[in-house]
């Protein structure tokens, strides 16, 4: 693992933000226009904040002034500064001290956490999250992957906890460090800012809107797929508010696959790229409260930098990993299969196979008149045909936990209560409705019978102990887990049975379940 | 450079395409079925193997029945890798599912970069050189373009589109509504009634299509509506034939007898009023189609329903 290339980025990482910019200069159609933009662009946005960013407005201004008078050399000039500049600004850095260190002190950092008077349970930090986060999938072939290209890491994406959750997943499996993006604002949380600075992640500023530094973010990201960089995308983009499984991707990034790829190919040194599909599932997510209602008030698209949320406040991630710790299972991280970016199954030794299982040449795919092309809406086809295909890894290896049963068997009940009513009118019914707990028994019943039916078929995976479980368990579990975490309890055990009682939450749990058609599906027409 | 283009099947068609890219200058190597000779032309050249085809061309145009055409994509499949482009010319979509023929290629073959033919080309104009007009799809430019450049002459236009779920559902509900046009005329509907039908029917036909995926437009382009005015102009297409047979109030075998050549239709049309059905999309034209074809109904039933509201 230490021979991952990761392991030198400092040394490179000058000549990857030159790589960038030259790369971002030499493929600009028309300077102008992308000065233009981002001087706009940053004029707009630093004038409403303009915080201690005032030599940065300032500049811009001034950019926007002369830009149309320059010429054609001293813009490609500018150009190539921003681009640079804007390129150092978004490079990582990677420590291998840290990450040494990080690997043995994450645990104990979490552990601490979790019981920070007891100093002896440091010591069984890894031996504890050992046992709350399990993770399934090929990790042979995965390892063996590895030492044949890039591995590009795409999961589901639910809360902040996930990069944290899912770094310590891949090196407790023996596969190497990823680089990733996060957004620059995670940056200011002490908790999670330096693990993720020393860790090869690489910042993403989201209030930067304009071409050239999504260009720059682009290139990056590919000259890093093709530097052998094993990667990590998020590729729903922000995480996901409604909590249904991803259905449609954000394409930008994940195209860089084939672009590195087919680069390495003109340069005659061939790096092969796998995605690797990976759902992450939580008993309870951090931040679900926030998450629901965002999505419920429709503003999700507006808030997608939520500076305010439960992963800002410490001891809600505290409240969060004592629960957690009190459950083993907690967080199950499936890993599904490789695929090359044109969405070909892919063997332990890197053969691409097709549908029919034959081996096929992934170089061929790229490939015009005998030559090695590069082809933008060639390669944008390759990559909305890979989002779908990723997409329906996630749906197949999506793992139903106690909480998302629960809450579709409650969800069912309510609206079997109030037939015909829309989701809003639904979810005003808090605290009115009561389920018997022979119901609700039957209810789970009945959904865990359908999940079962869905994981004999392929379409769905049922969490560790899941399957032979009673209900009453089941209905124990979740309960247990809710209540003492969300401030207003999900589901309250009274006389004879339980009274539901925050609707969002109980929507939230069951919505990781919609794409299965297990649970409801709120943005479906039709239900 | 592959400059040479590659047909499967040594049908009409198959050979009516090879034509046209002989036309258009360029080099053809074509496999068939059958071992005798299906053109003989200099420049279009018999291959017995797919393996050498391949090797030859990077487009391989696929016009064999739909019946075949797993197991020919299958074989195909064997000797062609991702560098090769497909795009087959069959109007119909594949079993119960309603599955589109380029997703049966993407199945059975590695390729990636497939298309689909359509619109109201006809293969006797193809083969005599008569002008004609077709319609390429593909969700890659660069095989849209290269169909382009392999057919394109003179004497035919090929317009080109990225709605290849158009394209291919268009293709096969307009051969559909070609059976309602035979009938309507064999029991003498006025041309006006009979244009109105039909329009209604490519109605249904895109609110089908886009169920499934595809932009609505496609049904009233080169690709879609096209094809019903060339049946209705006067184009011999079997469907019409068809459509004539029922009227003379021939069904199942003895109608298809009568037509000699095989029509998707009979098998299509139920299915997709299941399709629709199961998507609460209302389509009288094609219910009515279903029923005539099924023989639940005679003329006067048929015409009422048809020009009844509801």
């Amino acid at each position: 693992m230490r021979d991952a290339p990761i392991f030198h980025f400092n040394d490179e990482r000058e000549s990857i933000v030159e790589e960038v910019a030259s790369r971002v200069v030499g493929a600009a159609r028309d300077p102008l226009l992308l000065l233009n933009d981002a001087a706009y662009n940053e004029i707009k946005r630093l004038e409403a904040h303009p915080g201690n960013e005032r030599a940065e407005y300032q500049r811009f201004r001034e950019l926007a002034r002369t830009v149309g008078r320059m010429s054609d050399a001293d813009r490609v000039a500018r150009l190539d500064e921003l681009s640079r500049r804007y390129a150092r600004d978004v490079a990582g850095n990677f420590d291998p001290r840290v990450f040494s260190l990080s690997t043995k002190v994450l645990p104990r950092a979490l552990t601490m956490l979790l019981a920070p008077k007891d100093f002896s349970l440091a010591e069984e930090g890894s031996r504890l999250l050992q046992k709350h986060l399990i993770t399934q999938g090929p990790m042979d072939t995965l390892r063996a992957l590895a030492k044949r290209g890039t591995l590009v890491f795409v999961p589901t994406h639910s809360s902040n906890l996930d990069s944290v959750v899912f770094g310590f997943a891949l090196e407790r499996e023996g596969l190497p460090p990823v680089s990733y993006g996060a957004g620059k604002n995670l940056f200011t949380n002490p908790m999670l800012s330096y693990f993720m600075q020393n860790l090869g992640a690489y910042k993403v500023d989201r209030r930067i809107r304009h071409e050239l530094y999504k260009e720059v973010l682009k290139t990056y990201s590919a000259v890093l797929i093709e530097r052998g960089y094993h990667s990590l995308f998020f590729p729903g983009g922000t995480r996901c508010r409604s909590n249904v499984v991803e259905e449609r991707l954000k394409l930008g990034l994940m195209g860089t696959g084939v672009e590195a790829f087919t680069r390495s190919l003109r340069r005659k040194r061939p790096q092969r790229v796998f995605f690797v599909p990976a759902t992450i599932n939580y008993l309870l997510t951090l931040e679900a409260s926030t998450l629901i209602e965002d999505y419920l008030a429709e503003t999700g698209r507006n808030r997608y930098i939520i500076e305010d949320d439960e992963s800002t406040q410490i001891d809600r991630i505290v409240t969060l990993l004592r629960k957690l710790s009190r459950t083993s299972g907690s967080i199950v991280i499936r890993f599904g299969q490789p695929m090359d970016p044109f969405t070909n199954r892919v063997t332990a030794d890197g053969r691409s196979l097709d549908a029919r299982g034959r081996t096929v040449d992934p170089a061929s795919y790229v490939m015009r008149d005998g030559e090695y092309v590069l082809d933008d809406a060639r390669d944008a086809q390759y990559t909305r045909e890979l989002g779908e295909a990723i997409c329906r890894s996630y749906a197949r290896e999506t793992v139903a936990l106690p909480t998302s049963l629960v809450a579709a068997a409650t969800f069912a009940k309510l609206r079997d209560m109030y037939p015909g009513a829309d989701l809003f009118s639904l979810l005003r019914h808090r605290d009115e409705v009561f389920v018997p707990a022979d119901e609700l028994s039957r209810r789970v019943a009945d959904v865990t019978a359908k999940a079962r039916a869905l994981e004999d078929t392929d379409r769905l995976v049922l969490a560790p102990g899941v399957r032979h479980a009673r209900p009453e368990e089941l209905i124990d579990e979740s309960v247990r887990a809710w209540s003492g975490y969300h401030t207003r309890p999900v589901l309250t055990r009274t006389d004879g049975g339980f009274m539901i009682g925050e609707t969002n939450l109980v929507l939230y749990y069951q919505n990781r379940l919609a794409v299965s058609g297990i649970g409801f599906h709120p943005a479906r027409k039709g239900h | 450079m592959r400059n040479t283009i590659g047909v499967v099947g040594g049908g009409r068609w198959g050979v009516a395409l090879a034509h046209a890219a002989h036309r258009a200058g360029r080099e053809v190597v074509l496999w068939s079925r059958r071992s005798e000779k299906a053109v003989a032309l200099d420049g279009i050249e018999q291959v017995d193997g797919f393996r050498t085809l391949a090797a030859r061309a990077t487009l391989v145009l696929v016009a064999v029945p739909s019946e075949v055409v797993r197991d020919v994509a299958r074989q195909l499949g064997d000797a062609i890798d991702g560098s090769h482009y497909v795009v087959h010319g069959i109007r119909g979509l594949s079993g119960e599912g309603l599955t589109p023929i380029s997703e049966v290629i993407r199945e059975e073959t590695p390729c990636r970069r497939v298309g689909a033919l359509g619109g109201p080309g006809v293969a006797d104009d193809l083969i005599a050189g008569r002008p004609g007009v077709l319609a390429v799809a593909s969700r890659f430019p660069e095989v849209t373009h290269a169909v382009r450049d392999a057919l394109e002459s003179p004497s035919l236009r090929v317009s080109i589109t990225p709605d290849l779920t158009g394209v291919e559902w268009a293709s096969a509900l307009i051969g559909c509504l070609l059976v309602a046009a035979g009938f309507g005329r064999s029991i003498g509907v006025s041309p006006g009634v009979l244009a109105g039908l039909l329009t209604r029917g490519v109605h249904e036909a895109s609110r089908i299509g886009a169920a499934a995926g595809a932009e609505a437009s496609t049904f009233f382009s080169v690709a879609g509506i096209a094809d019903v005015m060339a049946a209705l102009a006067g184009d011999e297409r079997p469907e019409v034939r068809l459509g004539a047979a029922l009227g003379d109030g021939l069904f199942g075998e003895a109608a298809r007898a009568r037509v000699g050549q095989r029509v998707e239709a009979p098998t299509l049309v139920p299915r997709v009023v299941a399709f629709a059905k199961e998507r609460r999309i209302d389509v009288p034209v094609f219910r009515t189609l279903a029923a005539a074809m099924a023989g639940t109904m005679n003329r006067d039933e048929i015409l009422a329903t048809l020009m009844s509201r509801g």
